[in-house]
């Protein structure tokens, strides 16, 4: 499913079909499922009251393989998981309207998070989500909140199927106290061209040095179809962003992130760019053994990771500063203004690499005021 | 393939020191060669299980990435020379532990080897222990004084403050910021 293209073009790259789909039995006829029944009409479908039989067991490939259409059952609104106690946290939040995601990068935490549950799922109670957010930015309308669709799943792989962007778009376009940000490693931005967004809408991408994607990050667009899909959206009216996210200190990482660099801001209007963070690879005890289970793996087992005061395994501290540092010099190269953040890092990490250390709503104020 | 004999005498190791049936079954799905060097390093050093799975994954992460089997890796030599060393029990273990980790960290090992280097250049007195963080995960140095006389705490103080002034007090922290 990997794309290569040249950039100055752009196609859509072939889109994710799953080998089966469940229904959950009372959302047979919600619209949701109606809509994904009708573009995948050769599909084999099962339509059931037990979802259950749908999770592979101990295959967390296969659940990428099967899409599961049902209602969610509890809040969609969550703190993102990163605002870890002694980290500086920018106060993000997730909203989550589907979970696991069809891309296959071996870093991925989603890999033990859903271990037990690795059907690839959307939700088909998208009003009930969307409910939940609008009282929440009704109760505080001073405050302008930060919330993303793409921390248990990537936010647009599966719009071709969902059209969920057709949804979110329209709704936070009409409030003033909110910025969406939709986080894709893919190039599904069709939806995306046919809808305005009024400013309150960020489409962002994961990237990495060429060398990572090639290597780690099977089944997702290539670094060039994504920022030709930036630059796409970028010019129907969308502010972009790009999470440097996991950092790898492989060998050959300087060139490989300083080309990324180049390749991403050589195409696109830095002046909306609503920002752009970085962050090491973390490594839990769970995602070592997951990363240990897969077929191939690459270097991310033997790099030089030591654990950190959260438990989590990253590269030592002085050689993290370090790729901060560098990566930090060349974005500023590219646009002194363009916001900048680290994420999951503590207090001491931000003072080395930016000269303070925020507080946590300090963090996500830069990010929403600093560009208008 | 494991051999009978192999495999009888890792069972009997494990038993005795109750090891977990995972921990066993993964052992005997080694190569015979590494099953058997693994027993020799276990037997040698009368290991409980989780210091020789920390020693094993550590050695499997090295042969991962220089291609070596776990066999070479127990024999190379830093790992041969720690082992030969006539030492305790418990401090032949350390030894072998931290040839082990400088060969799974290299560069984080030779920063930490750097930063030892540059401590012992700033000459300060035995009562005055700095120590670096752990795994160098932080910025802080500890630097501790022990003094059983207003003198002695004067001569630490001094010592101290004629280091701060030295180019390897400065190295030290540069180092400690950002790896070279």
């Amino acid at each position: 499913m990997r794309a290569t293209r040249d950039a100055t073009s752009w196609e859509p790259a072939q889109r994710w079909v799953p080998d089966s789909v469940w229904i959950e039995r009372t959302e047979e006829n919600s619209p949701l499922a109606r809509r994904v029944q009708a573009r995948l009409p050769g599909a084999l479908t099962y339509v059931t009251d037990d979802l259950t039989a749908a999770e592979p067991g101990d295959s967390f490939a296969a659940g990428k393989r099967r899409l599961v259409v049902q209602r969610h059952r509890g809040s969609f609104l969550q703190h993102c998981p990163a605002g870890t106690t002694g980290m500086v946290c920018c106060n993000y939040l997730v909203m989550n309207f589907g979970s696991n995601c069809p891309f296959d990068c071996s870093y991925c935490f989603l890999q033990e998070y859903l271990a037990n549950n690795p059907a690839l799922k959307v939700f088909t109670n998208v009003a009930d989500g969307l409910a939940e957010v609008d009282r929440l930015l009704r109760a505080h309308p001073e405050r302008t909140f930060r919330i993303g669709t793409g921390e248990l799943a990537d936010s647009l792989a599966l719009d071709h199927l969902t059209d969920l962007s057709c949804e979110l778009v329209p709704f936070f376009a009409a409030r003033t106290n909110a910025l969406l940000e939709l986080k894709t490693k893919s190039d599904c931005i069709e939806n995306l061209l046919r809808l305005d967004p009024q400013d309150r809408v960020v489409v962002s991408w994961s990237v990495n040095a060429p060398a990572i994607i090639a290597a780690e990050e099977a089944g997702t667009t290539s670094l060039e179809a994504r920022v030709a899909a930036a630059a796409r959206v970028q010019a129907a009216g969308y502010k972009v962003g790009f999470h440097f996210d996991p950092l790898i200190a492989h060998d050959g990482w300087e060139e490989g992130y300083r080309d990324a660099i180049n390749v991403i801001f050589g195409r696109l209007d830095t002046r909306r760019v609503a920002w752009v963070s970085l962050g090491s690879l973390r490594m839990t005890g769970r995602l070592k053994a997951a990363i240990k289970a897969r077929p191939q793996r690459g270097p991310l087992l033997t790099s030089e990771l030591v654990p950190g005061p959260d438990g989590k395994d990253r590269v030592w501290r002085g050689l993290r500063v370090k790729m901060y540092r560098r990566l930090l010099e060349w974005l500023r190269v590219v646009d002194e203004r363009m916001p900048l953040y680290i994420c999951m890092e503590p207090a001491g990490v931000w003072e080395k690499v930016f000269g303070d250390a925020p507080a946590d709503r300090e963090v996500a104020h830069r990010l929403v005021a600093a560009r208008p | 393939m494991i051999e009978s004999d192999v495999e009888t005498a890792i069972r009997a190791y494990a038993g005795t020191r109750m090891y977990s049936a995972a921990t066993v079954e993964r052992w005997l799905r080694l190569a015979a060669r590494d099953a058997g060097a693994l027993l020799q390093l276990a037997t040698e050093l009368r290991l409980g299980e989780n210091q020789l799975r920390d020693l094993w994954d550590w050695a499997e992460e090295i042969g991962e990435r220089d291609g070596l089997a776990l066999s070479q890796v127990f024999a190379a030599p830093p790992i041969a020379a720690a082992r030969g060393r006539a030492l305790g029990r418990n401090d032949k273990l350390k030894a072998i532990k931290a040839a082990l980790r400088c060969l799974r960290y290299p560069q984080l090992a030779a920063v930490e080897g750097r930063l030892a280097e540059l401590v012992r250049t700033l000459q300060l007195p035995r009562s005055v222990r700095v120590t670096l963080p752990e795994h160098l995960e932080g910025d802080q140095l500890r630097v501790e004084i022990a003094a059983d006389s207003v003198a002695a705490w004067r001569a630490a103080a001094a010592a101290l403050l004629a280091a701060a002034d030295t180019p390897a007090c400065a190295a030290l922290f540069a180092l400690l910021d950002e790896a070279p």
